[in-house]
């Protein structure tokens, strides 16, 4: 291990400087009387702002498994969902159908983020030394059983209607309407801000070397005697805890939670995202996450001034996402700020 | 509903499924990708049969024939457009780029054609046969009066044909010996002069003309809408690689064990859970990938 090595990474620690001070502003409009104002032009940017940073750690999760390690992962969501249905019926109050256990709800959280891990052990376990595409079917065919469980099973998981009365943490404490959105951004984005920080830092060690090295060259990185199962199996689940914190702050934030929530749209905007931006660069995945999510503005904002129905809108608004993802894939390999040279697609 | 009629649904579905099976599989042998957009193809040449049946207006058969010349066409320009020029990329850039074609194509179709289902004008034939004594095994019938209709003899005849042809084009053509020849080794095949272009072209053909066949029959069995290939890939795929990803014969048998797994388990299972018999069909592949990865008679996909 050099000198370098064990020198703190600026990038890492001015997120996790961003972030404290966003969850102490965020306490701040919680827990006192302050109060904001939001102009009401602002209110879908903030909403669609709240998603952004939920599905900001989903990205992040992600980046771990494909940008760092080369995992391809395309049922993300599930355990996005895991995470949400574990903490939304342990902590729900009295919800219409479905399971409502009614414990408190940072336990709930923890639960989630737990269950999350564990289905992300048990498939890395049965699955992860499949080929890199066939991996990419286990996963999303795991999304899809567990989708339709959740659909089917109605007296555990409440069936298409999901699980309401979900305790809403910040809404419990904030009157106002206005200053319960701000609070809600600042603190989920704080969250966020620190998970970029902790995957940041991880990356930046040693550790986040050999993931990479797997990434490049499997049989490699084993003959110098690193356990790369073991590795790949690690980084499969750090993904899977984050997936299912997030999913666990969206059960919190949303007040309930059910399966349109947790379709394989949800996986493709992640990806997009990410190979957009540029994998193994968790700044640039998130940018590449907050254009495909500004597509949503526009088409929101093209749907007032337009006379079509919103249907075809969206339809529309797919047909982009979709050529966006094969013209990157085509032209761009690395993404806008990745780098083609390691992650191998130089042409 | 006794047993033997769940069993002929099963025969019906595994047809279509195994129909574009065979497509699905030969691309991903020969072109190595895994076509997420393939069921779109299908969608495509079932829109192809109903605009050819109700718009010009054919006959039927040649709706059919229509659907598969489309279907074939489509394939091609598709390949030529977006996955020729990404061919060196390697597997995993191929079934990204697919995944997005997928979505851009569905909802092409939804743009253009709405959301509502649209229906083929056929003249059935039903086939009763009621005097079947009812063989009850605890609460589950075996045998029980069951029904035949033309539509499911015309598919089951489709499928059996497309396997006779599928054969006899893989040993007794040189174009079919060529495409063997690549999937075994693409390199070698160069080597002894197969023009490998030549042959993945007579792929994507050959796969577009059968997935517009399994697309039309699948709208004549139910309907035509944005969705009717997308809700079948997963079968499709679970389908390929039980085979063993490649193999077009493990393929059919593969699609067969799939049609009867899903229509079992709409018996078995409680009324209110029917929505799960296709969670079965990607449990069967979760477990097949596990237990024997090759499946039935196929390839090495594991790594480590």
């Amino acid at each position: 291990m050099s000198a370098l090595d064990r020198l703190p990474s600026g990038r890492g620690d001015r997120a996790l400087i961003a972030g404290v001070a966003c969850l102490l502003v965020g306490g701040l409009f919680a827990l006192t009387p302050l109060q904001a104002q939001l102009p009401s032009a602002l209110y879908v940017f903030v909403e669609v702002g709240i998603t952004f940073v939920i599905y900001g750690m989903l990205v992040l999760g992600l980046d771990l498994q494909y940008g760092h390690t080369g995992l391809v992962n395309f049922g993300h969501v599930v355990f996005f969902a895991v995470g949400a249905y574990a903490t939304a019926m342990l902590a729900a109050q009295d919800s219409f159908a479905g399971t409502a256990l009614g414990y408190p709800w940072p336990l709930a959280l923890l639960v989630g983020v737990v269950a999350a891990a564990l289905l992300g052990l048990v498939v890395s376990a049965t699955s992860i030394r499949l080929r890199d595409d066939f991996l990419a079917i286990v996963t999303l065919a795991t999304a899809e059983i567990f989708h339709s469980v959740f659909v089917n099973f109605e007296g555990v998981f409440g069936g298409n209607v999901g699980i309401l009365g979900v305790p809403r943490p910040i809404a419990g404490v904030v009157g106002d309407a206005d200053t319960r959105m701000i609070a809600t951004i600042l603190v989920i984005g704080g969250i966020t801000l620190i998970t970029l920080a902790a995957v940041t830092r991880l990356t930046e060690a040693p550790y986040g070397r050999v993931l990479r090295a797997i990434r490049a060259d499997e049989l490699v990185t084993r003959s110098v005697g690193k356990s790369t199962i073991v590795y790949k199996t690690q980084a499969f689940v750090y993904g899977a805890a984050l997936a299912g914190l997030a999913g666990g702050l969206f059960a919190l934030y949303n007040g309930a939670v059910a399966p349109g929530f947790f379709t394989i749209q949800v996986t493709v905007t992640i990806w997009i995202g990410m190979l957009l931006g540029g994998a193994a660069n968790h700044r640039a995945v998130l940018a590449g996450l907050a254009i495909i999510m500004g597509l949503r503005l526009v088409s929101r904002f093209g749907l007032s001034v337009t006379p079509v129905s919103g249907d075809v809108f969206a339809a529309f608004r797919l047909v982009v996402v979709g050529l966006i993802l094969i013209a990157v894939i085509r032209f761009r390999p690395a993404g806008i700020w990745g780098d083609p040279q390691e992650l191998g697609v130089d042409q | 509903m006794g047993l033997l009629q769940e069993a002929i649904f099963g025969v019906v579905t595994g047809s279509y499924i195994a129909i574009a099976a065979i497509g699905f599989t030969l691309i991903y042998g020969i072109v190595n990708m895994i076509n997420f957009a393939y069921g779109e193809y299908l969608t495509l040449g079932a829109f192809v049969g109903f605009l050819a049946a109700s718009a010009i207006p054919v006959p039927l058969p040649v709706a059919v024939v229509l659907a598969m010349i489309g279907g074939g066409v489509i394939s091609i320009v598709l390949a030529r457009g977006f996955f020729t020029p990404i061919n060196h990329t390697g597997p995993v850039p191929m079934l990204l780029t697919s995944i997005g074609l997928g979505i851009a194509i569905r909802n092409a179709i939804r743009l253009f054609g709405g959301r509502s289902a649209r229906y083929i004008e056929t003249e059935t034939a039903t086939f009763r046969f009621d005097g079947v004594p009812d063989v009850t095994v605890g609460s589950v019938d075996l045998l029980g009066g069951f029904f035949v209709t033309s539509e499911h003899l015309i598919v089951f005849g489709s499928a059996v044909a497309v396997f006779l042809s599928i054969h006899a084009l893989l040993t007794r053509t040189d174009v079919g010996i060529a495409m063997r020849a690549m999937g075994d080794d693409e390199s070698l095949a160069r080597v002894r002069g197969i023009d490998t272009q030549l042959i993945r072209d007579s792929v994507w053909v050959l796969a577009g003309v059968l997935a517009g066949l399994a697309g039309v029959l699948m709208a004549i069995q139910t309907n035509v809408s944005s969705t009717t290939g997308f809700s079948h890939i997963l079968q499709i795929l679970s389908a390929a690689i039980l085979g063993g990803a490649g193999s077009p014969y493990g393929a059919i048998i593969g699609a067969y064990v799939i049609g009867l797994a899903l229509a079992f388990s709409t018996a078995f299972l409680p009324s209110s859970m029917t929505g799960l018999s296709s969670a079965v069909a990607f449990a069967i592949l979760i477990v097949v990938l596990l237990v024997k990865p090759s499946g039935i008679a196929g390839t090495e996909v594991r790594e480590a």
